[in-house]
């Protein structure tokens, strides 16, 4: 039956070409609306007839915390649209990571795969693209979509205003509407906080490298960086940590240069905040130790690596979709850490020092009681200055977006 | 039968089609060891495609080749080497930078031997049949008829026992063409079978032994050169009988001079010089020929298509030196110009007759539309008047044959009522027919007072069409001969005379 | 008689030319290349486990399913579109321009000068003095290889390349340094332009594809009708004819680069401010190099530009569905692509030549 409406279609677009007349485009939609089921039809056509809703901004500005913005959404007529930079089958990096945390999310809440809808290699500086792949799964019938790339911010705020019915749950950014954009991140410098420790225990010459992709203007980078040379400090106060700028965000060349050189300076820990395994690597080739990012890295180097800094964003994809579905949506900002268990580490290894996982235990339970954050003060940067007094706490905004400064025991190299 | 002991080459019923055009129908040749044949038929014949045939660039639909009385298939070039067949095209295929040893052996499977060895076998080979070639000349320092030698060369190299030349002696002078005939001549006594094309009944009628003549791709009839003459044979070609009298009217008593050409100079692409201080006259109501090298220049100079390194070009009290060809028509004055290149000049190959008509006059419309009104009703008048064969006037005119090219070309030329009218090489290619409707035009022209100037190549031509005849040789003039008492040997002197010998060189 | 056999056969296959088809059989010859094409791509599609009829069909939904999808082929149609008829201009006058990358993203780059600097100016004022830029900044673009070929006789065709690589790269300058979104925290991007300096839309798609429609039919006039499009169509044929009719060949040649470069810097800055309403390396993305086949499967005929740009927009916005859909990924599109213009393409072959095949028992 559905095989013949194809056909139908098919004939019907056959036609179409042949004749090659641009107004064409109405027939086809007819097709397209006698092959589809009547549900998504329905759901795919609501978002581009009732555009901006009343109710929903007033919500925004009211009170939004206490009920969702959006109404309840079957589960069997939820779409979840997923616009990817990179294709999720390279089996590792950003975007494999991500992907995961999406199948988790499916697996947690039963969705069958075609209510997934996947947008690969999207260029996040093709604006024209991503927002093509967007409006794809708008059509498609996708209810929340999730922009996991920093480049595709500018896009979702333009479509979130577009379309205000479809949530645009954005990765990485610091753009939001408070409606149907959001902005999703999580305390990752816990994590760094964490395999610190164990880079700082580890240590033997106390000069530990880190590669990081991006410099002191990227506070995500710097503050992740920041977090690490905390973790260290607070096991081995004589301990320095040297950086290293690759100026990417994926550069295998680079990374293993960056590596390398920091290992011929001495460092016997090799930390890393960049896409690819490579620094491990070299670390384990010149016989040294490291901490992996973003996926365990001990299967990539299994003789040097310590741990890794990990996400599980499977965590908050489920929230999120959860909450479309119970119309709990409140378009708030999501910036979730250990507690959640969005953020985490890699087993560790069999290499650390010995007391390390004690050390870990020990600042892991202050953190996720909530009783003690990272960025807590007192904190002196490599100038001299003090960024935050005893007893203060940065704020979440200063973490995300104003961290420009090194670490007292940080050296740029 | 007799021929079954010596026959070189024996084709039956070869057939050949192009699309819906057949070009070769059931045509059967044959030649023997020893004997000059010549292959004689208008443009469009077959006589190109039933030699590429032989020398294996095409392949027939039907019919067999024997070669020494076995039957082949000749599937490629070499292939038709290898049964000892050598083509000698009409457009030279040789190396430009590479010497004459290097391109003679060039695509032999033997290994490059000792150079002075080499050397020495390509002396000895061309002193065996009076050919003189210096071996390690570079084919662009090379005349065209050292190209040529080198051409023959090639063949004989590869022991060619059968040669085909196609059209020869078209870019030969008389003297050049004498000793390539001779050339021939021992070879054919030393037993090679010789098929030589070409389209100049005089030398089929010195040089070969027997005729074959093509009639739209038919074999029609073979003849004994020494049994028939001129006449018989352009009948056979042309399939019906035809006069061979160029017309000759008379040209004014006190004739006036319209355009004069003071000592004008003139450089070749690559800087060498191709005219010398040319001086003459061109008058009102009189063909003026032009014979030798530096023709081509000297044609594009009149028409300002050319830039001169040198001397003036007056037209009237008018100075049109360094004046380009749309100043001319600003200045009033009218000058017709027919191309060489008729479709990479005169006209523009892929459009229509319509917009050819269109390609000098386009600018004269106001505004920035073009008017083609005008232009059609002159493309139809042109149909009607000079009997152009065309499926329409909006038919690209590259698909039409070579004479209603010429046609259109000259039509358009003469439609624009000029007072000088330059033809270069205006029958070349043409078949008699339309050869002779150009000989009747430009004479129609010449009567209403216009001054014609023919640079022409087939000196027979020239000495029966022309009033005078200005004669170059390397870009010098060496005579302005009255062509009513000129002989044929005397214009062939002029264009290789000995007073410019120094220059030959060059 | 002697009927001996010789030594060699005759080839199995020869290729021969054929005489000049006539408009409809050509027109026959291509649409059997598209089918059989779509045979083949059939072939590859169940070699690849799926039903190629359901993913022909879903192609089709994917570029027309709903006014959505519908516009977004159009979206793509129109940079695809206007830059073919840039590149129009130069190759009727056989002038390799193969630069319509380069000359795309120049009029981009000049555009978004204003539309980021400028962002207060009057709306229309605004969208006018940007349509002005880009058609100068493509324009010259164009204008330099020229300049250097009546010049200096340098090769159009590397010299067109080269320049693409140069206009990629000064917009990755001007994205990493003065241009770069002072909000971006280090990210390296442009901002997104003000909604006063983005193309208003008209039924949903951006007033681009109004431009497009008109560009059609003025370059359709501009090539047939005029002294200039007259001009072009000789000079391509023969610089010589040209010279001949007393034509200022070098100013031709300058003048008409100058309006294919800036015909495809139109296309730029359409794309920047009407579609990516920023400028990003992106902006061209390829587009100037389908152009050229696009014009070239047209003829160089600017309403058959408009159809062959129409159905490779269907092909490339259907494939992106196919991709979602079927989890095909977007090589297995970009083979689809392939399969179709090799057959395309390919057909060109046919046009004038034909094989002949053995006959049996050879010549008799």
């Amino acid at each position: 039956m559905k095989k013949s409406r194809k056909f139908l279609a098919l004939l019907l677009a056959g036609v179409m070409l042949l004749s090659a007349s641009a107004c064409g485009g109405s027939g086809a939609a007819e097709s397209e609306a006698a092959s589809q089921p009547a549900a998504s039809e329905a759901a795919s056509e609501a978002p581009a007839e009732d555009a901006a809703e009343p109710a929903a901004s007033e919500a925004a500005e009211g009170e939004a915390e206490a009920t969702g913005l959006f109404p309840p959404i079957p589960k069997e007529e939820l779409k979840v649209g997923v616009i990817h930079i990179t294709n999720p089958a390279e089996g590792s990096g950003y975007t494999y990571t991500h992907d995961l945390g999406i199948q988790g999310m499916q697996k947690n809440l039963g969705l069958s795969d075609d209510q997934i809808i996947r947008k690969i290699d999207v260029d996040d500086q093709d604006a024209t693209a991503i927002e093509n792949a967007m409006l794809e799964c708008i059509e498609e019938g996708c209810q929340i979509i999730f922009a996991t790339s920093w480049g595709y911010m500018d896009t979702c705020e333009a479509l979130a205003a577009e379309y205000p019915d479809v949530i645009f749950s954005h990765g990485t950014g610091y753009k939001s509407n408070g409606t149907n954009f959001n902005n999703y991140f999580g305390r990752i410098y816990q994590s760094r906080y964490l395999t610190g420790i164990a880079a700082g225990l580890k240590t033997q010459t106390n000069k530990i490298g880190y590669v990081a992709a991006m410099d002191k203007e990227n506070a995500e980078v710097t503050g992740g960086c920041n977090a690490f040379a905390m973790g260290v400090a607070s096991v081995n106060p004589d301990a320095e940590v040297y950086v290293k700028v690759t100026g990417s965000w994926f550069s295998p060349d680079g990374e293993k240069q960056a590596a390398d050189a920091l290992i011929a300076e001495g460092c016997d820990v090799i930390g890393q905040h960049c896409d690819t395994p490579n620094p491990q690597l070299s670390a384990e080739a010149a016989g040294v130790w490291g901490v992996g990012y973003n996926s365990d890295m001990s299967k990539d180097a299994p003789n040097a690596v310590l741990t890794s800094t990990m996400w599980d964003w499977s965590v908050y994809y489920t929230k999120a979709v959860q909450s479309v579905i119970d119309g709990t949506w409140d378009g708030s900002n999501y910036f979730g850490g250990m507690d959640d268990g969005l953020v985490l580490y890699a087993p560790l290894s069999d290499l650390c020092a010995e007391g390390t996982a004690e050390a870990i235990q020990a600042a892991q339970d202050r953190i996720i009681s909530g009783e003690w954050d990272v960025f807590t003060g007192p904190i002196e940067d490599n100038e001299g200055n003090v960024i935050c007094a005893e007893g203060e706490k940065l704020s979440d905004a200063d973490i995300t977006g104003n961290i420009h400064w090194y670490y007292k025991n940080v050296t740029v190299k | 039968m007799e021929h079954e002991t010596n026959s070189a080459i024996l084709c039956r019923g070869i057939t050949k089609t192009f699309g819906p055009v057949v070009a070769n129908d059931a045509v059967d040749l044959e030649v023997r060891y020893g004997e000059i044949l010549a292959l004689l038929g208008e443009n469009g014949s077959g006589k190109t495609t039933l030699m590429n045939m032989l020398s294996g660039i095409y392949h027939p639909d039907r019919g067999q080749i024997f070669i020494d009385g076995r039957q082949v298939v000749i599937d490629s070039p070499v292939d038709a080497m290898e049964l000892g067949i050598g083509m000698i095209h009409q457009h030279f295929k040789l190396v430009e930078v590479f010497t004459a040893t290097e391109n003679i052996i060039l695509g032999t499977r033997e290994k490059l031997q000792n150079p002075r060895a080499l050397r020495e076998q390509i002396l000895e080979l061309g002193r065996s049949v009076g050919l003189e070639v210096d071996p390690d000349k570079r084919v662009y320092d090379m005349s065209v008829s050292e190209k040529q030698t080198v051409e023959i060369l090639k063949v004989l190299y590869r022991k060619a026992r059968i040669l085909i030349l196609d059209e020869p002696t078209a870019v030969l002078t008389p003297q050049e063409t004498d000793r390539l005939f001779a050339i021939l001549r021992r070879m054919r006594e030393q037993g090679c079978a010789i098929i030589i094309i070409t389209p100049k009944l005089q030398e089929v009628l010195s040089l070969s032994d027997r005729v074959t003549i093509l009639w739209r791709g038919k074999s029609i009839d073979t003849v004994q050169t020494a049994q028939t003459d001129a006449r018989q044979l352009t009948e056979l070609m042309v399939g019906r009988p035809v006069s061979l009298q160029i017309d000759r009217p008379q040209p004014p008593e006190t004739p006036r001079t319209i355009m004069q050409v003071e000592g004008v100079s003139a450089n070749l692409p690559d800087g060498a010089p191709a005219l010398r201080q040319v001086s003459f006259d061109i008058r009102a109501g009189e063909i003026l020929g032009v014979a030798g090298s530096g023709q081509k220049q000297l044609c594009e100079v009149l028409a300002g298509l050319w830039p001169v390194t040198g001397g003036r070009l007056l037209f009237g009290q008018e100075d049109l030196t360094g004046k380009n060809a749309s100043r001319f028509a600003e200045l009033g004055i009218r000058l017709g110009f027919v191309p060489e290149d008729r479709l990479g000049m005169g006209l523009v190959a892929s459009m229509g007759m319509t917009d050819n008509m269109l390609l000098k006059s386009y600018r004269q419309a106001k505004g920035p539309f073009i008017d083609r009104g005008p232009a059609k009703a002159l493309a139809q008048r042109l149909v009607e008047k000079l009997e152009i064969v065309t499926p329409g006037v909006e038919t690209p005119v590259r698909l039409l044959s070579g004479g209603n090219v010429q046609k259109v070309l000259l039509g358009r030329e003469i439609e624009s009522s000029p007072t000088v009218l330059v033809t270069a090489y205006p029958v070349r290619g043409l078949d008699i027919n339309s050869s002779y409707t150009v000989y009747d035009l430009l004479n129609e022209q010449k009567q209403q007072g216009v001054a014609v100037v023919f640079i022409g190549e087939d000196l027979d031509v020239l000495l029966e069409l022309c009033d005078r005849i200005l004669v170059l040789c390397h870009g010098q003039v060496t005579g302005i001969v009255d062509a009513r008492n000129t002989t044929k040997e005397q214009v062939g002197l002029l264009m290789t005379d000995a007073h410019t010998s120094e220059e030959a060189v060059s | 008689m002697s009927t001996q056999a010789g030594g060699s056969k005759e080839p199995l296959i020869r290729v021969v030319k054929r005489a000049e088809r006539s408009p409809r059989q050509v027109t026959l010859l291509r649409l059997e290349a598209l089918l059989l094409s779509l045979v083949a791509g059939g072939v590859f599609i169940l070699c690849l486990g799926h039903n190629p009829f359901v993913i022909y069909a879903t192609i089709l939904e994917g570029a027309f399913r709903s006014k959505i999808a519908f516009q977004g082929t159009i979206k793509v149609m129109i940079p695809l579109l206007i830059s073919a008829l840039g590149v129009t201009l130069a190759f009727k006058m056989r002038f390799w321009n193969i630069g319509a990358e380069g000359q795309i993203i120049m009029g981009a780059v000049c555009a978004s000068y204003f539309a980021l600097f400028h962002a207060d100016w009057n709306h229309w004022a605004l969208i006018a003095v940007m349509l002005l830029a880009g058609i100068i900044g493509g324009g010259i673009w164009g204008l330099i290889p020229a300049l250097c070929k009546v010049k200096w006789g340098t090769n159009e065709t590397l010299f067109t390349l080269m320049l693409n690589y140069i206009a990629l790269h000064l917009v990755n300058y001007l994205r990493d340094g003065p241009w770069r979104d002072p909000t971006s925290q280090g990210f390296a991007k442009i901002a997104r332009f003000d909604a006063n300096a983005a193309l208003d839309k008209v039924l949903g798609i951006q007033f681009g594809w109004i431009i497009m429609l008109v560009l059609v039919v003025v370059l359709y006039i501009y090539l047939k009708y005029t002294k200039q499009g007259y001009e072009i169509g000789v000079v391509g044929e023969s610089a010589n004819t040209a010279r001949y009719a007393g034509m200022n060949v070098k100013r031709i040649v300058l003048r008409t680069m100058f309006l294919s470069g800036a015909v495809s810097g139109l296309a730029g800055m359409v794309h920047a401010t009407g579609s990516d309403i920023t400028l990003t390396n992106a902006v061209a993305g390829g587009v100037g190099f389908t152009a050229i086949i696009v014009a070239w499967l047209a003829q160089l005929n600017p309403i058959s530009i408009t159809v062959v740009a129409f159905l490779f927009s269907v092909l490339e916005k259907g494939s992106s569905v196919l991709q979602s859909s079927y989890g095909l990924s977007t090589d297995c599109a970009d083979v689809l692509q392939g399969i179709i213009l090799f057959f395309v393409l390919g057909c060109e072959f046919f046009i004038r030549y034909g094989f002949v095949f053995r006959r049996k028992g050879g010549a008799s």
